[in-house]
């Protein structure tokens, strides 16, 4: 009805958030995965020489055949890595710096927060930059203060990079194909599809912060949802002054608002959302953070989904990938690489 | 022993189209005698000519050996014989205990002393109604018990139960089918008319099987089964096919999310409820009477509103949605499919094309002022062949037709409007198999063509076999979401009640 803007004045706004149903129906996929490695905080999940390479803190560790295997070490946290077509691996680290093939690649400036990076097919090296405020690590400082300043850039081979699309809500996973680049912009729960200058959404409403994208074998794509969105976040999310208040005066790790894990200190907020009942927390009670991970189908409708409940450990899932009829997932909240067949 | 009620060669022709054609028919004292057939077999006509609702054409009744003719449904109950109607008989503004004791007043009454009667005698049935109730308050399950009561109020010999269990929850079915034992072991003569195959085959005596107004067969329950009695229903097999269990590969996937609704919240009938529905799909939801499934999906259709204030969200194809009218939900391509046929489907005294030319007139389908009788004819003809709809003739009207192509009319008075979501509300409810087959192959074509469906049932074999998930609902809320290749009757039953 025309007048429900003038309504909703009054009434308030409903905010509700997407259930997790159909193809997002929970189960412990997550937690039933075998573990290839257990690492801390493993990030950023790429294929390298025929061997997955992840990012890990400030390393890049080759797993081979379960061993992980140190293969290079950076001044700051890594936030992004990206295999070319030719093999050379360009990493991202945490104080905005970029290397390709172990060389340092000029940035232009308003890159400074790097969270993704995908070669596309044509050898164009696409780079998503969270926010113009933050580094990659102040996500959450990000998200409190509703940034909106992130950015994709494309870097076509022997040029150098130029902005596709800006104002974005901390874009955070990459998948390029031949006519543009799916993004997934973490902070409105979208992925959206960038073609020369038009942005369009192209899945909207997911129940959590979208992360990583990866092709699967099959010609679909994995996304990584990070962590979930909660009633009490996004209502802290519509309160402006609390929340200034709370980020000027609590620890960041005791913020209310999503985490990459939960139920390590007591000092945290929303604690298994109060739901323990003897003794057992329920794997549907409201946590700060959740593990999930969506096989995408080609029109990037949600076809399956594995997941980590809030009762589950594997949480923080910020990369997949597919290769060689295993799937290998990061589990950052988990401190492991997860290893399920390639049906989800 | 002398059967209590006999008749013989009995027949009914309405506008000479025969009805009922030479059927003999008898019952005994302390039998269920359970009466079996399609919709428009002729078992409604045969027992409302029993019970003196309508005058046979031919053939004779005899009760204790004599016999009699019955000038109205009360001469019928002076001589122990009552009915209770498939589509209540009560008055909506009375109480329950006005309508039990109606016709039985004193000169004086006093209402205390009626209530507190009225409310023993409930409870020694195990009915849970309030005798103090206006009728017109209550769901379609309530109604139906309160019918049943006044029935054996009236102390009745022979007691007619025409479709008894269609709206009982399964805890009450068995309140019931307890009360029919009592009745039958104090030689109270019961005929018992369902299209539950199982229930008649459960609790009844003896079989009639009708079909086409014509008696096909009958004797004692111990000598059918389900695919006897089909056979003889239909005379062809059909039970194979209609309940069968499903396969990996027989499920759909899911399509473009349709329908989101978040957290919506009517009263106390729909609590913070959620859930999505997928085109291609078939979204089964299944709940006992009173769980809120047909008020949340009434929410969507527009029919009622949700609560002004945190009412929640509804999107429809990413686009919120809050309707106000039920026109605005049909504009975008919600079409619902009521429960209620005979007070929400369709106008009964308007014809099969009449009717579904409606269903085009409330939809943006139509262009112009101008109605042309042609393009009405032309629909009607598609429609009712699409959907096999048997009518006696065109200007039929839709009350005359039975409850089985009653339904099909109002599917089709839906389906004109070429929706893009379409909600079933018990679509086989008071239909006999036959066309539950045929309803079933609609419902399913449907989610072939890439719609999005959503099937209510209270029916657990309909909810496994045509779903391709499973939404359960209890207390106001989807709580439950079940793959039918995981679900058992048991499992979906434990989620609806705990």
């Amino acid at each position: 009805m025309i007048f429900d803007p003038i309504l909703d004045l009054f009434r308030g706004k409903a905010i509700t958030i997407p259930p997790l149903d159909g193809a997002l129906r929970p189960n412990t996929a997550l937690d039933d995965a075998a573990v290839v490695a257990g690492l801390p905080s493993p990030d950023n999940l790429v294929w390298l020489d025929g061997r997955p390479v992840c990012s890990s803190g400030a390393a890049v560790i080759a797993l081979e055949h379960g061993h992980p295997r140190q293969i290079a070490e950076f001044p700051a946290e890594v936030t992004a890595l990206a295999v070319s077509p030719e093999g050379k691996l360009a990493v991202a680290t945490d104080d905005g710096r970029l290397s390709e093939g172990g060389h340092e690649v000029p940035l232009p400036g308003g890159i400074g927060c790097i969270t993704a990076l995908a070669y596309g097919p044509d050898g164009a090296l696409w780079l998503a930059n969270g926010s113009a405020r933050h580094p990659a690590s102040g996500w959450v400082a990000d998200l409190m203060e509703h940034g909106s300043t992130g950015s994709v850039w494309r870097r076509l081979p022997g040029q150098e990079f130029h902005k596709v699309a800006g104002g974005l809500a901390w874009p955070n996973g990459l998948l390029p194909d031949p006519a543009g680049v799916i993004v997934s912009e973490s902070w409105k729960h979208q992925l959206i599809r960038i073609e020369g200058s038009r942005v369009t959404p192209v899945l909207r409403h997911l129940p959590g912060y979208p992360a990583r994208l990866s092709p699967s074998a099959d010609g679909c794509a994995w996304l990584a949802v990070f962590a979930p969105r909660t009633r009490l976040i996004e209502f802290v999310l519509q309160e402006k002054h609390y929340r200034t208040d709370m980020m000027a005066e609590v620890p960041r790790d005791y913020w209310i608002a999503p985490a990459l894990r939960s139920g390590q200190s007591f000092l945290e907020p929303l604690q298994c959302g109060s739901i323990r009942s003897m003794g057992i927390h329920k794997g549907w009670s409201p946590s700060r953070s959740y593990g999930l991970v969506v096989k995408l189908a080609p029109d990037f409708a949600p076809v399956a989904s594995l997941h980590s409940r809030a009762n589950g450990h594997r949480h923080g899932v910020a990369s997949v990938i597919e290769a060689g009829g295993q799937v290998l997932i990061a589990s950052r909240g988990g401190d492991a690489v997860l290893s399920v067949g390639g049906e989800a | 022993m002398t059967p209590l009620v006999q008749m013989e060669k009995i027949s009914k022709a309405y506008r000479g189209v025969p009805a009922v054609r030479e059927v003999d028919f008898d019952l005994f004292p302390g039998e269920i005698h359970a009466l079996l057939g399609e919709n428009g077999a002729g078992k409604s006509t045969l027992t409302k000519m029993m019970a003196g609702v309508v005058d046979p054409s031919g053939g004779c009744i005899l009760l204790d050996g004599q016999e009699v003719t019955f000038a109205s449904p009360n001469a019928a109950l002076d001589a122990g014989i009552a009915m209770v109607f498939q589509e209540t008989s009560l008055i909506p503004s009375m109480t329950v205990a006005q309508n039990l004791y109606l016709g039985t007043e004193k000169f004086l009454n006093r209402l205390r002393g009626t209530y507190i009667s009225a409310q023993q005698f409930l409870q020694s049935l195990n009915f849970a109604v309030d005798p103090t109730a206006m009728v017109e308050t209550l769901g379609a399950a309530k109604r139906q018990m309160v019918e049943i009561a006044r029935a054996v109020h009236h102390k009745a010999r022979v007691i007619i139960f025409d479709e008894p269990t269609a709206s009982l929850t399964p805890e009450e079915k068995r309140h019931f089918f307890a009360l029919l034992e009592r009745l039958k072991s104090s030689g109270v003569a019961i005929v018992f008319i369902s299209h539950a195959l199982e229930e008649a085959l459960q609790i009844s005596d003896r079989i009639t099987i009708l079909r086409d107004g014509e008696l096909v067969s009958h004797g004692a329950t111990r000598d059918y089964d389900r695919d006897k009695i089909i056979a003889a229903m239909v005379g062809r097999t059909l039970s194979g096919a209609l309940y069968r269990k499903r396969d990996a590969s027989s499920l759909r996937k899911p399509g473009r999310k349709a329908l989101s609704v978040q957290d919506i919240s009517q009263g106390r009938g729909v609590r913070n409820t959620s859930f999505s529905v997928f085109e291609g799909q078939i979204t089964g939801v299944f709940g006992l009477i009173g769980s809120g499934r047909t008020e949340t999906f009434k929410i969507v259709a527009g029919i009622t509103k949700r609560d002004f204030l945190m009412g929640g969200t509804i999107e429809l194809y990413d686009r919120a949605v809050r309707y106000y009218t039920p026109a605005e939900a049909v504009a975008d391509g919600i079409v619902y499919v009521t429960e209620d046929r005979k007070i929400e489907g369709f106008f009964e005294t308007m014809s099969v094309a009449e009717n579904l030319f409606g269903g085009l007139l409330a939809s943006p389908q139509h262009h112009g002022a101008v109605v042309r009788m042609s393009e009405m004819r032309d629909l009607a003809a598609e429609w009712t062949k699409k959907l096999n709809v048997k009518a006696i003739n065109d200007n039929a009207r839709v009350v005359e037709l039975s409850g089985g192509n009653q339904q099909k009319v109002v599917i089709g008075k839906g389906l004109v409007q070429r929706p893009r979501l379409v909600i079933f509300d018990e679509p086989t409810r008071g239909v006999d198999v036959a066309a539950i087959a045929e309803i079933h192959r609609i419902v399913n074509d449907l989610a072939d063509s890439g719609l999005a469906v959503v099937m209510i049932s209270s029916y657990l074999p309909e909810v496994l076999n045509l779903s391709d998930r499973i939404l359960v609902c209890r207390q106001g809320r989807i709580v439950e979401e079940l793959s039918p290749l995981e679900a058992t009757e048991e499992k979906i039953m434990y989620a609806a009640v705990h």
